[in-house]
């Protein structure tokens, strides 16, 4: 499994996620978490087709297999990349 | 299961404000949030209005305010509470992946939300991109063409802004059809209290928002309510604070 995490540096609700996802990676550190800047990397942004930010992507041997806009609680993001 | 004396429903600035006064008079506080603590303010970047921060953005009083709670001995939970229900010796909240947390005394304070479009626009933008926030999501849309629904002044500034970046930007109201081209539609048409599960529970007034004078004391015995989902004159963060302070007040002194 895989994450990726579109995100700006200017968006609130997106540094309000930044520590729950570091949490999230010390209690999942077999989980990557891809970063992507929407200012800086249109292109994945773009092939992701990312409507709203914050916006986590959960993929499995690179396919998206679920997503959530909007900002989440810790227990949320494990449900969504379906680990406890 | 822990039982609380005092269990808030909502982290905006009125649940964490009863929190560090609930917690400051001795009970045992959770609060429950949905998502994340902050609430509406953390869109803000610089707020004008709150006294002692000029300028100070809403993650910044956001963390500030948690970090105070917490300081002070408030839990924080998260869980979307879909039902509350009456037992023999107060409330049990209920969420929803079923989770239960039980407390003798209920703060609702679950603020507002954006309204959503109507079901005939709803349909008309069918796939398309949709946003409650220009500033937030504004970025994504560069050099394509979006609409702004909306009649107020929220919706004429969402357009001002987003002709900086879109290519086009279509200003409709509610009930316009939504133009074809646009690939994305920005949605400002004003807001509604987020008190879906509190029909039955407590009395509400015809537009959802939970009835209580200052004293912040609903129609229902041991559950009282704070900040922009009680019905008030002026939604802002100094009286959603000041909600928080006599709802956690009120609290303690029903407590006993
Ligand atoms: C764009 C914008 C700019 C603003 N700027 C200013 C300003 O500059 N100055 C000012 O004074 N005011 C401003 N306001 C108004 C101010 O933000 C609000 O009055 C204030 O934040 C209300 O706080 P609250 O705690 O009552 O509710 P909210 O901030 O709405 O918080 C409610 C919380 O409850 C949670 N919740 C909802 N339902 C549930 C549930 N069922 N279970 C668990 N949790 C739930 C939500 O996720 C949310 O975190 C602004 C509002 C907006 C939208």
């Amino acid at each position: 499994m895989e994450l990726l995490d579109f995100y700006a540096d200017w968006c609130g609700p997106c540094q309000m996620l930044k520590p729950t996802l570091e949490e999230f990676e010390e209690k999942h550190p077999e989980i990557k978490i891809t970063r992507v800047n929407i200012d800086e990397e249109e292109e994945m942004t773009e092939k992701y087709n990312v409507s709203g930010i914050p916006c986590l992507v959960a993929l499995k041997n690179g396919e998206e297999v679920a997503r959530e806009v909007g900002v989440l609680p810790l227990k949320k993001i494990e449900k969504l990349v379906g680990v406890k | 299961m822990k039982k609380y004396d005092v269990i808030i429903v909502g982290a905006g600035i009125a649940g964490m404000t009863a929190a560090i006064y609930a917690v400051r008079g001795g009970k045992e506080v959770l609060v429950l949030e949905s998502r994340v603590e902050g609430g509406q303010i953390i869109n803000t970047t610089s707020i004008e209005n709150w006294p002692g921060e000029l300028g100070i953005s809403g993650v910044g009083l956001t963390r500030k305010i948690k970090e105070q709670a917490e300081e002070l001995g408030a839990e924080f939970d998260y869980a979307e509470v879909k039902k509350i229900e009456k037992n023999a010796n107060g409330w049990t909240m209920i969420g929803e992946d079923d989770e239960k947390f039980e407390a003798s005394v209920v703060i609702l304070a679950m603020g507002t939300e954006p309204r959503k479009l109507s079901k005939k626009q709803a349909a008309d933008a069918g796939e398309r991109a949709i946003s409650y926030c220009a500033t937030c999501d504004g970025a994504l849309y560069k050099n394509r063409p979006v609409v702004v629904v909306g009649s107020g002044n929220t919706a004429k500034h969402e357009t001002a802004y987003l002709k900086n970046i879109a290519s086009k930007v279509y200003h409709i109201h509610h009930d316009d059809p939504i133009p074809k081209d646009a690939v994305a539609v920005f949605v400002a048409i004003g807001r509604v209290p987020s008190t879906n599960f509190c029909d039955g529970l407590v009395e509400l007034d015809e537009n959802g928002y939970i009835i209580a004078g200052e004293d912040c004391r609903t129609s229902e015995e041991g559950i009282f309510v704070s900040g922009d989902c009680r019905t008030k004159n002026l939604r802002q963060l100094v009286t959603a604070a000041a909600d928080g302070a006599i709802a956690g007040t009120e609290a303690i002194k029903y407590l006993g």
